[in-house]
C-alpha cells in the first residue's frame, strides 16, 4: 500500500497540528527540523505535503493529497469539493463584520441613503455569501491584507475579517458588527481517497477525534 | 507567443482535442457504445442546447448560458438527463416495458477560472427507465463494470451505497432540521451534518450509529445495522439483496458497500454507486436510482442510470498502459511518376481492404504506418522487395476480390 499523502497548512496551525498527528500515532519528528523540503516522506506509510493554508483544499480536492489539516476559514473561502471529517477544535478564529467604533450608525444611515455599503476583505467569497444571506447590498473590495486600514482611510465602510483575540480590531478602533462564523481546524479528505483508503483514513479520523475531544 | 497567434486562442476551459487523443477517444466511444448495445441499450442524441430553466438536475450557475434572438435564456446541455426525461415524458409516457437509452456526447459546465477545470467534456452513460428492484440495480452496475473493463480499465473499485440509508436518519429529525442535515451530508461536511443532527435532538445511540455508518465500507453491511432507524434498515436490506446478484454477475470482488458515499445531487432515491481507479483523485463514473425525478415532468416512472466521465476514464486507462486498437496499419505509398498508375494501385489496394495514403503524413496520431513505393501497375516495393499486388495484399492481411 502506498504512503498516505497528508497536506498540512504551514503557519499558525502547525504546532497544534503536530501535536494532533503525534497523538494519532503519525511520525512528526520530520516536521521539526527547519527543513525546507515541501514533500516530506515520513516512514513507509506517510508523506507530508507542506503548503500554504489556502492551497490545502486544492491539493486534496484534486487528489494530489489524500487528506489534509486546514482551518474551516480556508474551507469556507475555497468552496473546494472535499469531505470534512473531523473538527479538531484548535486554531479557533472568527469571521466578523467590523466597522469603525463611532461609524456604525453613520454607515447604516448611508446604507439607507445610498443603498449599498463598501466592504473591504481578504475573503470575498465568505463576505459576499454572508451579505447575500442577510439581503444587504454590498460592493466587495478585495485586499491582500491589513484590512483594518481600509475604513480608516475611507476605502470602505465596513470590513469582513478573521479575528482570533480581537486586539488588532480594538487597536484600530474597530468594533464587531456581527459574527459570521467560528472556525477551527478540520481533517479533510479527497472523496476518492476516502473510498479507496477508507480503513486508514477512518482510523486516523477516529484517533484525531478522540484526541480533540479529550483536550 | 507572437501576436499573430494570440487571436487564435480558445475560450478558457475549452480546447482542441488533437488527433492522437481524438483517436483514443473514438476507440473508447466505440467500445462503450458496443457494451451498451450488448445489454439492449439504444442510442439517444440530445440537442446541443436546452432552455436554461428546463434543466432539472443542475444548479443554474453551473450552466453555460446565453440569450438567443427570441430573448430566451438557453444553456449548452449540462447533462443528458434533461433530454432523457423529456423524451420519456413526451413519447414513452404510456410504455409498459422498460426503456433502455445510451449516449456518448459532450456536456458543458460553467467552472470558476483558475481551477484547472474544463467547461466542455465528453460524458457517456445509460438510463434504465421503468424498472425498479434489485435486478435493475444490478444490471446497470454490472454493465458499468463490463463497459469499463472492455476499455481496459481493471483494478477498479465499485462503491455501492443507498440514499435511503441517510434518509432513514433524516426522517427522525424535526422537519426544520432535515434540509440542513441532508445538504451538509451531500456537501461532504460530515462535521456539520453530525453536529446538526445531534443539535436537533437525534438520540445519542442513533448519532453513534450514524457516525459509524458514514465510516462503514466493506463487503457487507452487517456492522451498520445496530441502532439504525427503520428506514435505514430497509435500505441495508436492499443492499444485502444485491450481494448474490453481484456474485452471479462476476463483479462481487470489485464491490464495496460504502454507506459514506453520499452523491452531491439531491434527487437520488435508492441504490447509488461510483467507480474509482487507482491514482485518480476523481471518480471515473457515478450513478444511481432516481425514482422521483421523472414524476416532476409528468412521467412518473422508476429510473436508474450512470454517467462515465470520459476524460477521467481516458486518464485512468492511459495510466494502466492502454493503447487504442482496432485500426489496421496505414500503408504510406510513395507515388510513381505515372499518376494514373499510382491512383490505380492505391485504388486496387484500398478495394482489397488495405488502408492506403499516397505520400507522407505530418501527423500519424499514434497509428502504425508502413512504407511502400509504386513500381508499376502490378508491383509495389515494400520492405526492400518488389512484390506483386497479390503478394502485398496477402502479406498485409487484405484480400483481393
Amino acid at each position: 500500500m502506498s504512503a498516505l499523502r497528508v497536506a498540512l497548512a504551514q503557519g499558525a496551525l502547525m504546532p497544534d497540528t503536530r501535536a494532533a498527528l503525534a497523538a494519532a500515532g503519525l511520525p512528526t519528528d520530520v516536521l521539526d527540523n527547519g527543513d525546507r523540503r515541501l514533500l516530506v516522506p515520513a516512514g513507509e506509510d506517510t508523506t507530508y505535503v507542506l503548503s500554504r493554508p489556502g492551497d490545502v483544499p486544492t491539493y486534496v480536492a484534486h487528489g494530489a493529497a489524500d487528506v489534509g489539516i486546514v482551518g474551516k476559514d480556508v474551507l469556507l473561502e475555497s468552496d473546494a469539493d472535499i469531505l470534512e471529517l473531523v473538527d479538531l477544535r484548535y486554531g479557533t478564529c472568527t469571521f466578523v463584520v467590523a466597522a469603525p467604533q463611532d461609524m456604525i450608525d453613520k454607515s447604516l444611515d448611508e446604507y439607507r441613503h445610498l443603498g449599498s455599503l463598501e466592504v473591504a476583505t481578504k475573503y470575498p467569497r465568505v463576505a459576499a455569501a454572508h451579505f447575500q444571506k442577510r439581503g444587504i447590498q454590498v460592493e466587495i473590495i478585495k485586499l491582500g491584507g491589513s484590512i483594518e486600514l481600509a475604513p480608516q482611510v475611507g476605502l470602505s465602510d465596513w470590513i469582513v475579517d478573521l479575528v482570533s483575540t480581537g486586539r488588532t480590531l480594538r487597536e484600530n478602533r474597530l468594533a464587531v458588527v456581527e459574527e459570521i462564523a467560528v472556525c477551527t481546524a478540520r481533517l479533510i479528505a479527497n472523496r476518492v481517497s476516502y473510498s479507496r483508503d477508507r480503513e486508514r483514513i477512518a482510523a486516523l479520523a477516529s484517533r484525531l477525534e478522540t484526541w480533540a475531544a479529550a483536550r | 507567443m507572437p501576436d499573430a497567434l494570440s487571436g487564435l486562442a480558445v475560450p478558457r476551459g475549452f480546447r482542441d482535442i488533437l488527433p492522437t487523443e481524438a483517436r483514443e477517444l473514438h476507440a473508447i466511444e466505440r467500445t462503450l457504445l458496443g457494451a451498451f448495445a450488448d445489454y439492449g441499450y439504444v442510442p439517444l442524441e440530445p440537442p446541443a442546447v436546452e432552455f436554461a430553466s428546463g434543466a432539472i438536475t443542475m444548479d443554474e450557475r453551473r450552466m453555460v448560458r446565453f440569450l438567443d434572438r427570441d430573448g430566451r435564456l438557453l444553456a449548452l446541455r449540462p447533462d443528458v438527463t434533461t433530454a432523457v426525461a423529456r423524451v420519456v415524458a413526451q413519447r414513452y409516457r404510456d410504455a409498459d416495458a422498460p426503456l433502455r437509452l445510451s449516449y456518448f456526447t459532450a456536456v458543458f459546465r460553467e467552472e470558476a477560472s483558475m481551477r484547472g477545470s474544463e467547461r466542455e467534456y465528453d460524458q457517456a452513460g445509460i438510463e434504465l427507465i421503468g424498472s425498479s428492484g434489485a435486478l435493475a440495480d444490478c444490471e446497470v452496475i454490472a454493465l458499468l463494470a463490463d463497459a469499463l473493463a472492455r476499455c481496459g480499465l481493471v483494478s477498479v473499485e465499485i462503491d455501492v451505497g443507498h440514499a435511503g440509508y441517510l434518509h432513514g436518519f433524516t426522517d427522525e429529525l424535526p422537519t426544520e432540521a432535515r434540509e440542513g442535515f441532508a445538504s451538509a451530508a451531500r456537501d461532504g461536511d460530515l462535521v456539520r451534518a453530525l453536529g446538526l443532527a445531534r443539535g436537533a435532538g437525534l438520540a445519542a445511540k442513533r448519532a453513534v450509529a450514524l457516525e459509524r455508518g458514514l465510516r462503514h465500507r466493506g463487503p457487507d453491511v452487517a456492522a451498520a445495522r445496530a441502532d439504525a432507524p427503520k428506514g435505514s434498515l430497509k435500505a441495508l436490506d436492499e443492499l444485502e439483496a444485491l450481494t448474490p446478484l453481484f456474485e452471479a454477475a462476476g463483479i462481487g470482488a470489485a464491490v464495496r458497500f460504502d454507506l459514506g458515499f453520499v452523491p452531491a445531487l439531491p434527487y437520488y432515491s435508492g441504490v447509488v454507486f461510483q467507480v474509482t481507479a487507482p491514482g485518480l483523485g476523481f471518480p471515473v463514473a457515478a450513478g444511481g436510482r432516481y425514482d422521483g425525478l421523472l414524476g416532476h415532468l409528468g412521467a412518473d416512472r422508476p429510473a436508474t442510470g450512470f454517467a462515465i466521465n470520459v476524460p477521467h476514464l481516458h486518464q485512468a486507462v492511459l495510466d494502466a498502459g492502454w493503447t487504442p486498437d482496432g485500426d489496421s496499419a496505414l500503408l504510406l505509398l510513395d507515388p510513381a511518376d505515372d499518376l494514373v498508375v499510382t491512383v490505380r494501385v492505391a485504388t486496387a489496394l484500398r478495394r482489397a481492404g488495405i488502408a492506403v495514403c499516397v505520400g507522407p503524413v505530418a501527423e500519424r496520431a499514434g497509428r502504425e504506418v508502413r512504407a511502400g513505393r509504386v513500381v508499376d501497375e502490378g508491383h509495389v516495393a515494400y520492405e526492400g522487395t518488389t512484390r506483386t499486388l497479390e503478394a502485398l495484399v496477402t502479406l498485409l492481411g487484405g484480400s483481393l476480390e
